[in-house]
């Protein structure tokens, strides 16, 4: 994302479907974001993957969406919620990056990682995982049946489960 | 005695079997009746990314089938905990979004959401309804430890949403272990992030978060550290061995769940406690 103020140009609209979709969730519009950078200071993701939650805010308080939709640097924020606490204006980084990324979802771009298995996993069975074999320090294997612990409780029909959750994820925030 | 809705979520009742074995054998002795609430699935929070919608709607399914039954909730995954009180919080700030949401859960599944229940955390629970003087006289046998406490990104972030300890200065998971017998103090890195959500789509980087937090728990001299989340759980215990790789150091630090730790100090079997699926607690046991 560099030097993006001189290379594109802002697109007003979706810049106002943003703070639409941040006032539904009840978060200020970056317009307020007086850069004072306090949300990167913190940012669990800036050290090793460089994630400037500060500039998102800037690129995006110009009108620079679909290039912040474009830069892969929204999937590197680890969700740790320090640059809301922390804002002096109450905005939300983390909350504006889940929208972007929301819409990247919603205009089919590939999921990176392990997000496509994750959301398979929850249709198919109701949890992002199975129950795992685990080992113990004496490298003996156990499950939930042979620890003793209850049977686990799913979604009673499953095959509803995922029809209903199916439906819901192709709809948006509005 | 008090019941309450045990709410899991994936990661618990799927691979930190510990930490629910530990809660199971050790909240039940403070008089709270745990009951496992029927037809849950994920929280939702792992959608966020992905669709706001779902993370809303699971989150309130969720609530609604334990609303179902007139219970107040325990969600011990601080990641459930906080897409739960969020959802709360985000459907009584919109009326948009609540009705939305309250019309599907109606229409699809013949489910009523109120939001309006207590939802606990094992921090919250421990601290504000069972209380240290009552912890304290369960003490049989007083831990000697210096035990580092590792209080997890969403155990107490963000304000807003009523976190079960404080955002920049928490504190209760420190009385608990005093109460027990243990040493504590704080440390400067008490607050970083595990690591565990860049699993999803930076391996190397989730790893060497973790065994960061580690080396920097090891070189001020604890002698184990205690946790209140799965995922702290599984970057911390599980990939403690692959985060000392990734980094290049032999970590070797004692993880427990702070249930597990209460459940030895009221001299409880290692084995129900779940500590032998510990994978760092070898040192300390063999």
């Amino acid at each position: 994302m560099i030097d993006l103020f001189n290379m594109s140009s802002p697109d007003l609209k979706k810049y106002s479907v943003l703070e639409k979709h941040l006032s539904l969730l009840g978060i200020e519009s970056p317009n307020i974001c007086y850069q004072c950078s306090k949300c990167t200071s913190g940012c669990e993701a800036m050290k090793l993957l460089e994630l400037e939650p500060h500039s998102i805010m800037a690129s995006a308080k110009e009108g620079f969406i679909e290039e912040i939709m474009q830069s892969d640097s929204i999937w590197d924020c680890v969700g740790c919620y320090k640059c809301v606490e922390r804002c002096p204006q109450k905005m939300s980084p983390v909350d504006l990056m889940y929208i972007l990324k929301n819409w990247c979802v919603s205009s089919g771009k590939q999921l990176p990682g392990d997000y496509q298995k994750i959301i398979q996993n929850i249709l198919s069975s109701g949890y992002v995982q199975d129950s795992l074999d685990v080992m113990d320090i004496h490298k003996k294997i156990w499950n939930r049946k042979s620890i003793k612990l209850p049977e686990l409780k799913r979604p009673k029909d499953q095959q509803y489960f995922t029809k209903i959750i199916s439906q819901i994820a192709v709809e948006g925030l509005l | 005695m008090k019941d309450l809705g045990l709410y899991l979520g994936c990661v618990i009742p799927n691979e930190q079997y510990g930490y629910e074995m530990s809660i199971r054998e050790v909240i039940p002795e403070f008089d709270i009746n745990l009951i496992d609430i029927e037809n849950v699935s994920c929280c939702g929070a792992p959608l966020r990314s992905v669709n706001l919608m779902m993370q809303l709607y699971l989150s309130a399914r969720n609530i609604a089938l334990c609303e179902s039954k007139d219970m107040d909730m325990y969600a011990p995954c601080p990641q459930c905990h906080l897409s739960l009180m969020e959802t709360i919080h985000r459907l009584n700030n919109s009326d948009v979004l609540r009705d939305k949401i309250v019309k599907k859960l109606r229409d699809y599944e013949g489910l009523t959401y109120t939001g309006d229940l207590t939802i606990y955390h094992t921090l919250d629970l421990l601290y504000d309804e069972i209380g240290l003087e009552r912890i304290k006289k369960k003490v049989k046998k007083p831990l000697d430890w210096n035990i580092a406490c590792h209080y997890g990104c969403h155990t107490v972030r963000y304000s807003d949403l009523k976190r079960p300890d404080r955002a920049e200065h928490p504190s209760k998971m420190e009385e608990i272990i005093r109460v027990l017998g243990a040493k504590t103090n704080d440390y400067s890195e008490k607050l970083n992030c595990c690591g565990a959500p860049l699993l999803i789509t930076h391996k190397d980087s989730a790893l060497t978060k973790a065994g960061e937090k580690l080396k920097a728990i090891k070189e001020r001299h604890f002698d184990a550290t205690a946790i209140v989340c799965p995922f702290g759980g599984r970057m911390l215990d599980s990939n403690q061995e692959k985060a000392g790789k990734t980094i290049g150091e032999k970590l070797e630090i004692p993880v427990f769940y702070l249930t597990q730790l209460i459940g030895l100090s009221m001299k409880k079997q290692t084995n129900n406690l779940g500590i032998h699926l510990n994978l760092s607690s070898e040192k300390i046991f063999i």
